[in-house]
């Protein structure tokens, strides 16, 4: 660990105002007229951990690699495919539009958040007693630190996997996707923070939550087309899969990013926002109680 | 003899720790089939659509992951610590197992064991099961396909993460490593030509683990027994070789630690 971190996190503990509050009052704060000192809190944070994730290059880079062997494996995979099936496009789609598709898919899931994890560890260590005395909220205090982590691995997986893509399947899609893609890549990490949030906070319930990471992970993969995509699910199936959130983490920004639609793209930026409202309040909700059960038990 | 009976005493101690928390333990194994099995999705979604690729079918898939499944199975839930070796070695937590008059290398592998290795292990005979080339001998080859699946797992993992002794921490290059061993060894080698399906043969060894073991179980053949087992043993004898060697740079993490 360099020692520049402590001294980072120091000097940002003193620059945050501290209104000694319990993390439940930033409503307070925000109905007090301190809404741009409670945002500043929570760029802080964020921008904390982007120069954290970057303190090591050398090893995010290495870890971004492994978009390359994905790549390599889709290629092989969906050239073959197209090869046997002897025709340019597959439901719409070309051998260089399922790349770039599959691109998208995997910079999105190498950078949704990790939060289970931590929340998981901090609710099982007692942790999350003392982090709840901090004078910011718990759960935006995550979603900052996930926002700066990810974005960071985003960033880093696109500069690693585009020019690998474009040797193996030729030049990315027009300007109009990466704008209508990196939109709804954004409400995409928003739902898988929301989805990882929860799954965190199961460790109230029950000790062990990396088995439903699994679980929630597999159906991305699958039911978000991540690995498939969902034009090319049995008919039965799709109007299934696109009502569900997971296509909206995956299926939606990467489709669009291949075939930019501007009709599409305000349908699914639609629901996907919808499901975002439902999932932050099913979050707000189990948050609310999970902690109010903590208090009870005395922490 | 004394490595067999170190090995069971491990493992007889890893099991009544799993029991200890049973439930976790039955969770962690039951979810990791349900995990594997909704994975597998992905195959029978794609063959609904394309029937074949490359001469490989629905049938033949399940079979790969049979293998692939078991081996890796056997490997986390007998020796969990393959996958954490270079931690182990880069946080000098190696005192423990230096300080003992056993193998190193066994003791620390196979003094962890994971839960969810347990779940891949049935998911994988399951499937073995369902693959639709069950027969006597077929099951023979299927034990020596996955005996060649642990045995690769084992000693890439190894020789990788003993990079450590030279690089300090080397979780990153372990990660990728693992990563890439244990997504090519789940799909087909056919599908890789030239460069990339040599690569699979020699510097990330993925097709020894689910794609040559498969066509084996399919049919025997001299050749690939010959190169099956060859394989295994050449990176068995150089994991371990390259391990000890490093074991000479190993320095002292100088930590006070109880293993329970």
């Amino acid at each position: 660990m360099r020692s520049s971190h402590p001294n980072a996190v120091e000097a940002l503990v003193r620059k945050i105002p501290c209104p000694s509050t319990t993390g439940l009052d930033v409503h307070s704060a925000l109905r007090s007229g301190r809404k741009t000192e409670t945002m500043k809190k929570y760029w802080s944070i964020l921008t904390t951990q982007v120069v954290n994730s970057l303190a090591y290059p050398g090893d995010f880079l290495g870890r971004s690699f492994s978009i390359i062997v994905f790549m390599l494996i889709f290629a092989g995979l969906w050239r073959a495919t197209f090869a046997a099936a002897g025709t340019e496009s597959i439901n719409g789609l070309t051998f260089p539009n399922m790349l770039w598709y599959l691109l998208m898919c995997e910079v999105i899931e190498l950078g949704r958040p990790r939060v289970n994890r931590v929340i998981s560890e901090q609710v099982k260590s007692g942790e999350v007693a003392y982090i709840l005395s901090k004078p910011y909220n718990f759960l935006g205090y995550h979603f900052s630190h996930g926002l700066g982590d990810g974005g960071v691995r985003v960033i880093l997986n696109l500069l690693v996997g585009i020019p690998a893509v474009w040797v193996l399947a030729g030049p990315p899609p027009p300007p109009l996707g990466w704008v209508m893609a990196l939109t709804l890549a954004f409400g995409a990490w928003v739902l898988h923070f929301c989805m990882m949030s929860l799954i965190g906070l199961l460790a109230f319930l029950v000790e062990e939550t990396n088995s439903f990471e699994l679980i929630y992970q597999k159906a991305v993969f699958v039911l978000g087309g991540m690995l498939i995509p969902l034009d090319m699910f049995p008919l039965w199936l799709q109007p299934l899969a696109k009502s569900l959130p997971f296509a909206y983490m995956m299926y939606a920004p990467a489709r669009l990013f291949v075939k930019p639609d501007l009709a599409t793209f305000w349908q699914f930026l639609a629901v996907q926002w919808l499901w975002i409202a439902v999932l932050i309040g099913v979050l707000a909700l189990v948050y609310q109680r999970s902690v109010r059960s903590l208090t009870v038990n005395g922490g | 003899m004394r490595n067999l009976q170190l090995l069971s005493a491990l493992w007889k101690a890893n099991l009544q720790s799993a029991m200890e928390y049973r439930a976790a333990f039955l969770t962690q194994v039951i979810f990791m089939m349900l995990n594997n099995l909704a994975y597998f999705m992905f195959w029978v979604l794609y063959f609904d659509k394309f029937n074949s690729v490359r001469g490989w079918t629905l049938q033949d898939m399940m079979l790969l992951f049979a293998v692939a499944a078991t081996a890796w199975g056997i490997a986390a839930y007998f020796f969990g610590n393959f996958t954490t070796l270079s931690e182990i070695i880069s946080l000098g937590r190696l005192d423990y197992y230096l300080s003992l008059p056993r193998p190193v290398l066994l003791h620390a592998l196979a003094s962890r064991s994971l839960g969810s290795g347990m779940g891949d292990l049935i998911y994988g005979v399951g499937s073995y099961f369902l693959s639709g080339y069950v027969s006597v001998d077929g099951f023979l080859r299927f034990l020596v396909g996955v005996a060649v699946g642990v045995a690769i797992f084992l000693s890439f993992l190894t020789l990788v993460q003993s990079l450590s002794f030279w690089l300090g921490n080397s979780t990153a290059i372990s990660q990728l490593a693992l990563s890439a061993l244990l997504t090519f060894s789940l799909y087909p080698r056919s599908l890789f030509d030239g460069a990339a399906k040599f690569i699979l043969l020699t510097i990330i060894p993925a097709s020894l683990i689910g794609s040559i073991p498969a066509e084996f179980v399919k049919s025997f053949s001299w050749p690939v027994l010959l190169q099956l087992l060859a394989s295994s043993a050449f990176l068995l004898t150089a994991s371990t070789w390259v391990f000890y060697r490093g074991l000479r740079r190993y320095e002292s993490g100088n930590s006070m630690q109880v293993e329970v």
